[in-house]
């Protein structure tokens, strides 16, 4: 289904000094930086799977969802998704396919959604039945039927969210791409969101690509990880394996009169360092805990491995 | 092939949406820009002590410059930056997702403000005429579908200059030069036949005339048959060029486009 082989990405931009003096002299002499925001990346993803694609700010999910929509050129690699190459733009691929952005609306400001929506069976040529049933699943599922008759920019974030996604997924695409969908909602929003797209992978089995910074998205979700830094995958697998890779770890918090420290060791060396924690400190609280599923990942993010 | 209906409908719902006080402002502009010319050019007739100057009498120059702002207004349709903008912000990228040509979805809400500013030009016209007899009515029609292909021509124009921005940093200056070059030479500002002849002789050749000077001399009666059904083929081969160069110029930028703003 989709398919990346070796995709990089270079953006070059423009610097300038702050100020007027910078600005004049980038009339003459233009300064530009290179950043290389995909350092070719191999992916394969099949009908049906949806994959978690996560990273620190920065690290290119939002690169390769672009590219993979069709909006930007790659600057080297190849990548199909259906058989089709994204930034060709074809519109038998472009009728199977969304894009879902938490931080830029698509669907009209100016127009209620209702409105939109019937902009969009044109556009996408869905007939009356599947727009009829699918507008009235959506709704119901999404619960925003009280809002689909106000103007789009009058709604709440978390409202708008709602219409995006009934607008994205109007015409059953059967690839979607969602990059940070819960971005600044609210928790019961965020959890309306997330059950959403669980209940319509289930039910249509798409293949979807899903970024977020919120873990319980992806805990929810994605049964796969993709993890990024710096423009490469560090993981790709399962995430139950992501936790079984600190399987043997433990996470020790110690509290003493003056601090509080927290640290990893092996399992077989708990017994040994916390006596020698004991009898070395005046401690208050200690806490021994299996490293949660966050502590593996964000180290990962950081190191580009487990620990 | 419903969509291109549904798409302007769409953004005359827009238009409407943001000009409740639509009839207020379009008489009264109407009305100021009627009182300068009229006074202005009163006063330059009144010096000369002609009846009529490279063939207009003050009843035509006013209606002249009272088509004019209207005219200029379903040319530039869309304000500047209706390309240019949405590039810079990343809001273009919604035409990329859609299965749709962008180019055709801009033609559309383009020429439906044209559109729209047509209706007030038939508004104004027939307002005119109905108290100072100046012209017929036989004209109009054709005076207005005149407008609209220029509106086409000059929007192709435009669209060059926008997609530009995926080069530069800046194209605002640019497409008002442009805009200035496209009126002035287009007898915006003042009739043609009051230029040099030579210059005349030589803009025949360019696409200003056909942007202007053709369309408002159509509604005012002034062309006759032969010279209207010309000027719309050429204005038809300038429209076909410029929306040409357009899309290999789109072509080439696609490359560049970097969907900001996520
Ligand atoms: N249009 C652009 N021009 C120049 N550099 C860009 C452009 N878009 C992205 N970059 C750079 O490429 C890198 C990757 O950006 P990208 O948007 O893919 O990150 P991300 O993983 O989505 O981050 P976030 O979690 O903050 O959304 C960043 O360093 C960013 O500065
Ligand atoms: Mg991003």
């Amino acid at each position: 289904m989709i398919a990346v082989k070796g995709l990089r990405k270079t953006f070059t931009t423009h610097i300038k000094e702050p100020g007027l003096a910078g600005s004049l002299r980038a009339l003459v002499k233009r300064e530009t930086v290179t950043k290389e925001a995909l350092k070719s990346v191999d992916l394969e993803i099949q009908q049906g799977e949806i994959i978690g694609l996560i990273g620190a700010n920065g690290a290119g999910k939002t690169t390769l969802v672009k590219i993979l929509a069709g909006i930007v050129h790659p600057t080297a690699g190849e990548a199909t998704v259906l058989g089709f190459k994204p930034w060709e733009r074809n519109n038998e691929y472009r009728r199977q396919m969304c894009l879902i952005m938490g931080q830029k609306a698509q669907v009209w400001w100016d127009l209620p959604a209702l409105d939109s929506f019937l902009l969009l069976k044109e556009i996408y040529q869905i007939d009356d039945r599947l727009y009829r049933e699918n507008v009235e699943f959506l709704a119901e599922t999404l619960m925003v039927k009280d809002h689909l008759k106000t103007q789009v920019r009058k709604l709440s974030l978390g409202e708008r969210m709602k219409v995006e996604l009934m607008a994205a997924l109007l015409h059953r695409p059967r690839v979607i791409f969602l990059d940070e969908p819960t971005i600044g909602l609210d928790l019961s929003a965020q959890k309306a969101v997330r059950e959403f797209l669980k209940s319509y992978q289930r039910e249509f089995r798409p293949v979807t690509i899903l970024t977020s910074h919120y873990m319980e998205d992806i805990k929810e979700l994605c049964p796969r990880i993709v993890i990024m830094k710096e423009g490469s995958f560090v993981y790709d697998g399962p995430l139950a394996e992501v936790q079984r890779m600190l399987g043997d770890e433990k996470c020790l918090s110690v509290t003493t009169r003056e601090r509080t420290f927290k640290f990893t060791i092996a399992r077989t060396e708990l017994a040994a360092r916390t006596a020698e924690i004991f009898a070395q400190n005046d401690v208050l609280d200690l806490n021994i805990q299996d490293p949660s599923i966050e502590d593996v990942i964000e180290s990962i993010m950081k190191n580009g491995t487990a620990l | 092939m419903n969509w291109w209906r549904h798409i302007a409908a769409a953004e005359l719902r827009k238009i409407l949406a943001f000009r409740s006080d639509f009839w207020v402002t379009f008489i009264g502009q109407a009305l100021v820009q009627l009182l300068i010319a009229r006074a202005l050019w009163q006063s330059i007739f009144a010096g000369s002590e002609a009846e009529v100057m490279n063939g207009f009498t003050l009843e035509m120059m006013t209606l002249y410059y009272l088509i004019v702002p209207i005219g200029q207004k379903m040319l530039t349709g869309e304000n500047v930056g209706f390309l240019s903008r949405e590039i810079y912000d990343g809001t273009f990228s919604r035409y990329l997702i859609y299965p749709l040509s962008f180019f055709q979805y801009k033609a559309i809400t383009y020429l439906t403000h044209s559109a729209f500013y047509g209706l007030q030009l038939i508004l104004i016209f027939t307002a005119y005429n109905f108290f100072v007899k100046t012209a017929g009515f036989s004209t109009l029609l054709p005076g207005t579908l005149l407008f609209l292909m220029a509106a086409f021509a000059y929007m192709s124009i435009a669209m060059i200059v926008e997609l530009l921005s995926l080069w530069a940093e800046n194209i605002w200056s640019l497409m008002v030069l442009v805009r200035f070059f496209c009126l002035f030479f287009g007898g915006g500002y003042l009739p043609l036949t009051f230029f040099p002849e030579e210059l005349q002789r030589v803009l025949v050749y360019t696409p200003f005339p056909y942007l202007v000077s053709l369309p408002v001399r159509t509604t005012m009666g002034l062309a006759p048959p032969n010279e209207i059904v010309h000027g719309a083929l050429v204005l038809v081969a300038w429209a076909i060029v410029f929306y040409f160069i357009a899309h290999l110029i789109w072509r080439r930028g696609q490359y560049k486009y970097n969907g900001v703003g996520i």
